[in-house]
């Protein structure tokens, strides 16, 4: 009865009468449709080339995007918009509830899925996970699954379900990095002798960066080597790549040289940062401070795979501020630190080198090149190191045994796979489900006549237990209730296969209640269990990714690239997430806090002064309102910039579709976009003055441009400005300014204008002000920020961030439903806590899928 | 042997030994029609790449100058294009019309239209098609799984698939790994019948797409195993790589060059070559920005002369690699290699600097057809034509015998001389 007054009230004409007349007392959802929505959305040229009619009675697989869409954007408060509409507050959420009830229950039925999509595992959680299936703490320093397809981001998301498909590229590549990592893990044969490797300063080698033979640029003496261009690697001549697989006792005796000679400006290395010394097994890498001036030992105890390269190398994020970057311009620094502490010295090196220097260098003595004997920058100095192993407590090695037992027989394969691929396979068995593999292993070692044929076939067997679809394929139907919910909630949380205590809680009912799940995930994230999330699900939400798809220009933001100031700002965000789950914050303080974390470089970016001169990330608390939580954050703001200039669309979409969830339609496909021209000085909104005139792209940039407009102070990689500096181009030399006046003299005898000279032009204000579309205006980022922090808006930020849980969770976005509204209230009786609101999502039928 | 084919073999440089044809062809089978695609994911600078004229009599614009020797050969199809929404992230549809996302409704997904030609040359040739890019791919190949596939990303590990020949030990190990592979595949296949019986249907889709890639491998072992025991042809890659540094040019030329000796010997007849985003191009004299920034030029002309540049760059190396398929007479046929070689030069995004994805910069060389020069594939409508109805064009020149390919609505004439 309902659904066909919708269609009859399509059909009608539409009137100023019925418009007053719905908005008097109780009135049903498709009256207000009609009345508020259909003089817009009817007609020939429909605003948003959305028509109301396109509704039809009720959802259906066709147009079940349009009802979520008009859901989405009535709820927003963009539709209908402000100055046009008459909508009252109590018809809004009757409007609201009819289109939620409407799509209750149709999602399913128009095919969409609303459990989670079962998927390969992508190749992040394949590593952890084949980790843990075989009990060791890494799969291998060789890097065995480095030829696996990578896999594709949707949204940022790498846990997405219609991304992650099989090919038989996948299962070969697959197939052949698991017999790499068992073949890493099981050894027999022979044990290796231990030997010991002394390692002098002079076995010590700097690798090269052209492809050429020859050692790269370093300082030696007869008992050290310095580290100069943190681009090198020091490998040892003795000891280039481990000869067996096993356990080595590596020690390394090293110091820092020279810390705080130099002036930091212009090294780039922030006198408060120590010296640190990076080892390279393959891409396993472990950092150690050096002290200065002392020599120390540093030690490592580590599994190296056979083949596995040992290098060494200086981390740092300076000495690339001189030149175009390259390590040799910054001997320069040596030039004017002791042209300026040491004239004698520098008259006797100058003695010394200029006459014997090539023309081209000899006259500059500034040039890089006489200066390279004297750099005293800061950098690790290394004076010789020990090698002992392969070391094992037991042959075969302990690691070994516990997976396939002491002395394992092909005869026993059944015994031994089974708990390897309940382990892998994160269930229970079903009957005769291990037949075939055991099979494998059975012929296997009847065929092999070699001594070790037992262990030889089992580890094949081991390599089939992994190449099942069992292990590849999660969130399948396959298994019972409690073993899916305890393998998703733990491909969640880390990454990886459910522990057995894990399995053993879910089994035994521990984990059903809403208190239970907050317990543990609690203690998951107290003992640091939980990490991946804490990195991967907010890099993969806020898309930091993207940080460097369109990098800030390398001329006019130079500190960017040559501080690798997007790792600082990828660092920020996470570590302010991780802040935020430690102390169980609301989550709206994620939005728009006060605070974030700085260390000196952003610092720099973000105009802070006063903040300690190192690398280190501590908490710093902004006096002026417009920066803190994710809407000031230099990666946001980076990550939608273009490299010249800034776009408030960029940055409106992202704010949309990350923290207020609504996904505005992408512009159609047969709108002609003019290209942005930032050759003359026009401020961004004369630049997009066609959103507003032109009613094709006022019929959404209405609703869009608003949300972005805000950010106009913050320029390409996050910094604040008054002014557009960068629409003004620079001064052109005499000789090029001699050449325009005699142009300008030839086009005025044809009569036409002189030529355009930008760089005469004053520079423009920015104007952040805005209106958004319900009506709301704002002057600057600081009302933009306390608007955003509305109740209506902090709600919507807490759902579209139980959404974005769910879509890293079940492998696509899920529809809006009352079990999303369950989530939400309950995360708002716990004012909207991060870890209550996580543990609400876990906790809901959304996840459990029940 | 095929005497002829030796004569002409001497006449080009590098081929010391005679190519070991993969394929037993004989004198009276068809020659074989290649198809090689150029492709990157920004599209081309407008105004640089389509001539201000239609027809064959139009000037050469800037990008294209290189290509100036073959321009009776080549067609520049303006106005074609999927019919995408603006912006990043559409332009993987280059090859096949459709998104990841709408792919389902599709029996073969977004297949391109390179593996179809690839799927037609199978058990034909050694490799059904081989792909590669520096860095990174641009996703512009997909199965008929809706599954993109990665290409060689250097060119030593594109050297060691294509000519590497291994000793008899290797050979031997080799052996003995397909046979074990084929046996685990054998053991989670039994165990895959299963789980299929009792899998609801959600399921049954990844499992299909499971049991897909088993059944694949397993005929991809097979034909490996009878690959095995014959020899590759020999390539010497080492001068491409003996100046005294590599450059991007140095690589993409091994690339190309490889590909064009793998044709000559019959080692494949499919190719795709990408131009990824996320290269340095600051090899190249007078570039200093990264690719995407360039696109974003906001019209300042010295960002625009970089991206002309980079585009140019890439139309030296596709010009460069259609001169050397045009030195080699094509055995058993008449005219050139290039003339049995359709290459395809294009993005599947229109001009990264507008985010449009309409109007495609789209060349078609070689390949034996009566080209067109530039050609305007809008229709009497004024709409523009889906790319699909070129592809089916192609495809139906490689002996693809379909009236359809995806989004098609029809063909693109362009016929063959």
């Amino acid at each position: 009865m309902r659904n066909g007054l919708v269609a009859a009230l399509l059909l009608g004409a539409f009137s100023t009468g019925q418009r007053a007349a719905a908005d008097e007392g109780s009135v049903s959802g498709p009256r207000i449709l009609q009345a508020h929505c259909a003089h817009c959305h009817g007609g020939e040229e429909p605003f948003g080339r959305f028509r109301i009619s396109a509704l039809g009675d009720s959802p259906g697989r066709e147009n079940i995007g349009l009802w979520q869409k008009s859901l989405e954007f009535v709820r927003a408060e963009i539709m209908p918009p402000a100055g046009a509409s008459t909508l009252t507050d109590a018809n809004r959420r009757r409007l609201i509830a009819f289109l939620r009830n409407e799509l209750r229950g149709k999602g399913e039925q128009a095919g969409r899925l609303s459990q989670a999509a079962p998927r390969r595992l992508n190749n992040r959680e394949l590593a952890n996970s084949v980790r843990d299936v075989l009990k060791v703490d890494h799969i291998g320093t060789h890097q065995p699954l480095a030829d696996l397809l990578g896999d594709a981001l949707h949204h940022g998301f790498d846990t997405d379900g219609d991304s992650l498909g099989m090919s038989q590229f996948h299962l070969e590549q697959c197939i052949e990095a698991f017999r790499k990592v068992v073949e890493a893990t099981v050894l027999y044969g022979e044990r290796p002798q231990r030997r010991f490797y002394a390692v002098t300063a002079s076995d010590m080698r700097m690798t090269n960066l052209s492809q050429r033979r020859g050692e790269g640029r370093a300082h030696r003496t007869a008992e050290s080597i310095d580290f100069l261009d943190p681009r090198l690697r020091v490998y040892f001549s003795n000891f280039e790549r481990a000869p067996a697989t096993g356990r080595y006792r590596i020690r390394i005796l090293a110091t820092g040289k020279d810390r705080g000679i130099y002036d930091s400006a212009a090294t780039g290395i922030y006198d408060g940062d120590p010296i640190r010394l990076s080892v390279h097994l393959g891409d396993r890498v472990s950092v150690f401070e050096l002290p200065d001036e002392t020599p120390t030992e540093i030690e490592l105890d580590e599994w190296i795979t056979e083949g596995t390269r040992l290098e060494l190398s200086y981390p740092t994020d300076g000495l690339r501020l001189r030149g175009n970057g390259n390590f040799k311009f910054q001997f320069a620094i040596a030039h004017d630190y002791i042209k300026r502490t040491d004239p004698k010295r520098y008259a006797a090196v100058l003695g010394e080198r200029l006459p014997k220097a090539p023309a081209r260098t000899a006259r500059s003595p500034g040039h890089w090149s006489h200066w390279t004997e004297q750099w005293q920058g800061p950098r690790p100095r290394l004076f010789r190191a020990e090698i002992e192993g392969p070391l094992y407590e037991s042959w075969p090695p302990r690691r070994q045994v516990a997976v396939l037992g002491a002395d394992p027989k092909a005869s026993d394969a059944a015994d031994i796979l089974h708990p390897i691929a309940e382990r892998a396979w994160r269930r229970e068995l079903h009957d005769g489900e291990l037949d075939p593999i055991v099979g494998l292993v059975e012929k296997i070692a009847a065929e092999d006549r070699s001594p070790d044929a037992d262990i030889r076939a089992l580890k094949e067997g081991v390599v089939a237990v992994l190449a099942s679809p069992a292990f590849l394929l999660v969130n399948s139907g396959d298994g019972s209730a409690s073993e899916k919910f305890a393998s998703k909630l733990s491909y969640f949380l880390r990454g990886t296969i459910p522990s057995r205590r894990m399995r053993e809680a879910a089994r035994s009912g521990n984990l059903a209640t809403f208190d239970a799940v907050r317990a543990e995930i609690g203690r998951q994230f107290d003992l640091d269990q939980a990490d991946e999330f804490l990195h991967e699900f907010p890099y993969a939400w806020l898309e930091l990714d993207r940080i460097n798809f369109m990098a800030p220009d390398p001329d006019r933001f130079p500190l960017y690239s040559r501080k690798r100031l997007s790792e600082d700002m990828v660092a920020e965000a996470l570590r302010f997430f991780r802040h935020a789950v430690e102390g169980n914050l609301p989550l709206p303080e994620l939005l728009a806090a006060d605070y974030s974390f700085l260390n000196a470089d952003l610092a720099r970016v973000y105009g802070v002064e006063g903040v300690p001169q190192d690398s280190q990330f501590r908490k710093y608390t902004f006096a002026d309102g417009r920066r803190g939580g994710l809407l000031g954050m230099g990666a946001f703001l980076t990550l939608t910039a273009d490299s010249l200039s800034t776009s408030p669309i960029h940055r409106a979409v992202y704010v949309m579709e990350k923290f207020l969830g609504i996904r505005p339609a992408p512009p159609p496909a047969d709108v002609e976009i003019a290209e942005p021209d930032v050759r003359q000085a026009k401020s961004i909104k004369e630049i997009l003055a066609a959103h507003t005139t032109d009613p094709t792209c006022a019929s959404c940039h209405r609703s869009i441009d608003p949300y972005g407009y805000a950010f106009e102070n913050f320029d390409s990689v996050g910094a604040w400005r008054e002014e557009y500096m960068g629409h003004i181009a620079p001064k052109p030399s005499r000789a090029e300014l001699l050449e325009i006046e005699a142009q300008d003299r030839k086009r005025a005898a044809m009569g036409l204008a002189p030529s355009e000279k930008p760089w005469e032009k004053k520079p423009i204000p920015v104007d952040a002000a805005s209106r958004f579309p319900s009506g709301a205006a704002y002057h600057d980022i600081v009302e933009y920020r306390r608007h955003l922090l509305s109740d209506a808006n902090r709600e919507r930020f807490v759902r579209c961030f139980i959404t974005k849980l769910l879509t890293y969770a079940n492998g696509h976005e899920v529809e809006d439903s009352p079990e999303i509204d369950g989530i939400l209230a309950l995360s708002a009786e716990n004012e909207y806590r991060i870890v209550d609101t996580i543990a609400a999502v876990i906790d809901s039928p959304l996840f459990r899928e029940e | 042997m095929n005497m002829t084919r030796r004569s002409v073999l001497k006449g080009i440089g590098g081929a010391l030994t005679l190519p070991l044809l993969e394929t037993r062809m004989v004198a009276s089978q068809q020659p074989p029609t290649r198809f090689l695609v150029v492709g990157n994911p920004l599209g081309m600078h407008p105004l640089h790449f389509f001539p201000a004229e239609y027809g064959p009599q139009f000037a050469l614009p800037e990008t294209l100058r290189s290509l100036e020797w073959a321009r009776d050969r080549l067609t520049i199809v303006s106005h074609t294009d999927h019919g995408m929404n603006n912006g990043h992230g559409r332009e993987i549809s280059f090859l096949n019309g459709i998104l990841p996302e709408n792919s389902a409704s599709y029996p073969e997904k977004n297949v391109s239209v390179d593996q179809v030609m690839a799927r037609r040359t199978h058990g034909r040739v050694r490799f059904s098609s081989v792909h590669a890019a520096l860095q990174r791919g641009i996703r512009m190949s997909w199965n008929a799984n809706g599954v993109d596939l990665k290409p060689f990303t250097e060119p030593h590990r594109l050297f060691d698939h294509l000519f590497l020949n291994l000793t008899s030990e290797e050979k031997a190990v080799r052996r003995q790994l397909i046979v074990r592979n084929g046996s685990i595949l054998d053991a989670v296949g039994e165990q895959l019948a299963g789980l299929r019986q009792s899998a609801s249907r959600r399921d049954r889709e990844r499992l299909d797409q499971y049991e897909t890639s088993v059944r694949e491998l397993e005929g991809s072992l097979r034909d490996r195993s009878g690959w095995l025991d014959r020899d590759k042809p020999k390539f010497d890659i080492s001068r491409h790589f003996a100046g005294p540094e590599t450059t991007l040019e140095n690589r993409y030329n091994a690339i190309f060059d490889m590909i064009a000796y793998a044709f000559e010997t019959d080692l494949t007849r499919v190719a795709t070559v990408a131009f990824p985003n996320e290269l340095n191009y600051t090899d190249i004299g007078g570039v200093t920005r990264g690719y995407h920034a360039c696109t974003h030029n906001g019209k300042k002309e010295e960002v625009i002369a970089e991206l002309i540049g980079i585009e140019s760059f890439q139309i030296a190396q596709l010009s460069r690699c259609l001169r050397k398929l045009d030195a080699v007479s094509e055995p058993n046929a008449d005219g050139t290699m290039l003339d049995h070689t359709m290459v395809l030069f294009g993005s599947g995004m229109g001009y990264g600097g507008t985010h449009s994805n309409r109007n495609l910069p789209i060349l078609v060389a070689g390949g034996g057809f009566r080209h067109r020069g530039h050609v305007d594939a809008r229709g009497a409508s004024g709409v523009n034509m889906p790319l699909c109805n070129l592809y089916l064009t192609l495809l139906q020149r490689f002996g693809v015998e379909r009236d359809r390919f995806n989004t098609s609505t029809g063909s693109f004439d362009l016929r063959h001389a």
